[in-house]
């Protein structure tokens, strides 16, 4: 009885293990507003909090504006600046969703797999839904999530006058990358 | 036959000269001011010098506060490494008050990211950087300020 006992609470104790939430205090985010008129705003952060709950299956992350970085010192001014991202106002960018098909994730095998995501964006004060497929990969202890999508500047009230000269892309792209513990 | 060739007026002519000077010396602003790179950290005077803990108190304190005195300016960090994170194709360094669970992190300048590779955990280090400011973070709970552009402080 008590080796039975013991061997549950042995099962119970690594489950949970597996199912510690992974998180990350150096995601990286890459923003690429370029256009054909201006190879300029470009940028990197990589002090991104990112957290992954694969017993909720929840992910979520939180992107501190000023943390990123330009080439130019001019357009990081802009980008910071009224007109744009306003980091004095909304010093923060945050996520919060679900891994819709979490139950398909296996943290406990190598491997790589497909993550349906959902959830909310929150850029320049607005919230918006958001949908994107990313991947997750596993190796030993080690867990990388990666994921690419584009996010509409309009949608979340940023069309200051570089955007509408065609200097700023419309939509830029957005690539995440995060090494999780 | 000789043909009358037309003079143009004087001030005709200095105003045209001055808007092509005045024209000239804009396109040469603007492309000064779009191709300026960002200083290498390494070179740049600090604005000041703290020692990591005592930054994160005065964070944890009152982070507008600190946000306004510190934010964007050059500021050289002594600390012990609490962690050395992967951050993509570079790591990042950080330090952790493990009473709070707040921290600094830095993440270097291109430049300078094989100087980061060579840092381990409990290493003393001086870092400078550009500093992001600091806020409070909802998923861990704890307060945080986050550096760019750094470089070891030698």
């Amino acid at each position: 009885m008590k080796k039975t006992i013991l061997l549950i609470a042995l099962v119970a104790a690594s489950g949970s293990m597996f199912a510690q939430k992974k998180t990350t205090t150096s995601g990286t985010v890459n923003f690429d507003a370029t256009t054909t008129l201006d190879q300029l705003p470009k940028a990197e952060n990589k002090t991104v909090i990112v957290a992954i709950d694969p017993a909720k299956g929840t992910l979520a992350f939180e992107v501190p504006i000023k943390s990123f970085t330009f080439g130019n010192p001019k357009i990081q001014e802009h980008f910071n600046g009224p007109n744009w991202l306003d980091s004095e106002k909304f010093p923060t960018s945050t996520f919060k969703g679900i891994i819709t098909n979490i139950s398909t994730i296996d943290f406990t095998k190598d491997g790589s797999y497909s993550a349906d995501v959902e959830g909310d964006l929150t850029i320049h004060g607005v919230t918006k839904p958001v949908k994107t497929t990313g991947k997750i990969t596993v190796k030993g202890k080690a867990v990388t999530a990666n994921a690419e999508f584009s996010v509409k500047l309009a949608d979340y009230g940023i069309d200051g006058p570089p955007v509408g000269a065609g200097k700023v892309s419309k939509e830029p792209k957005i690539i995440v990358a995060a090494d999780l513990n | 036959m000789a043909t009358a060739k037309k003079r143009m007026n004087p001030w005709f002519k200095r105003i045209l000269y001055g808007i092509i000077i005045v024209a000239l010396l804009g396109a040469g602003l603007v492309w000064y001011i779009f191709s300026e790179k960002f200083a290498d950290t390494s070179e740049t005077p600090a604005d000041f010098t703290v020692n990591a803990m005592d930054l994160i108190h005065e964070f944890e304190k009152n982070d507008s506060l600190a946000n306004k005195k510190y934010t964007e300016k050059i500021i050289v960090v002594n600390g012990t490494v609490s962690g050395i994170e992967p951050a993509d194709t570079t790591v990042n360094i950080k330090m952790v008050d493990t009473a709070s669970g707040s921290y600094v992190i830095f993440a270097f300048q291109p430049q300078h990211r094989d100087e980061a590779k060579t840092i381990k955990a409990g290493d003393n280090v001086s870092i400078k950087g550009s500093c992001s400011g600091g806020a409070y973070s909802n998923i861990l709970e704890t307060e945080y300020i986050t550096f760019k552009r750094c470089a070891l402080n030698k």
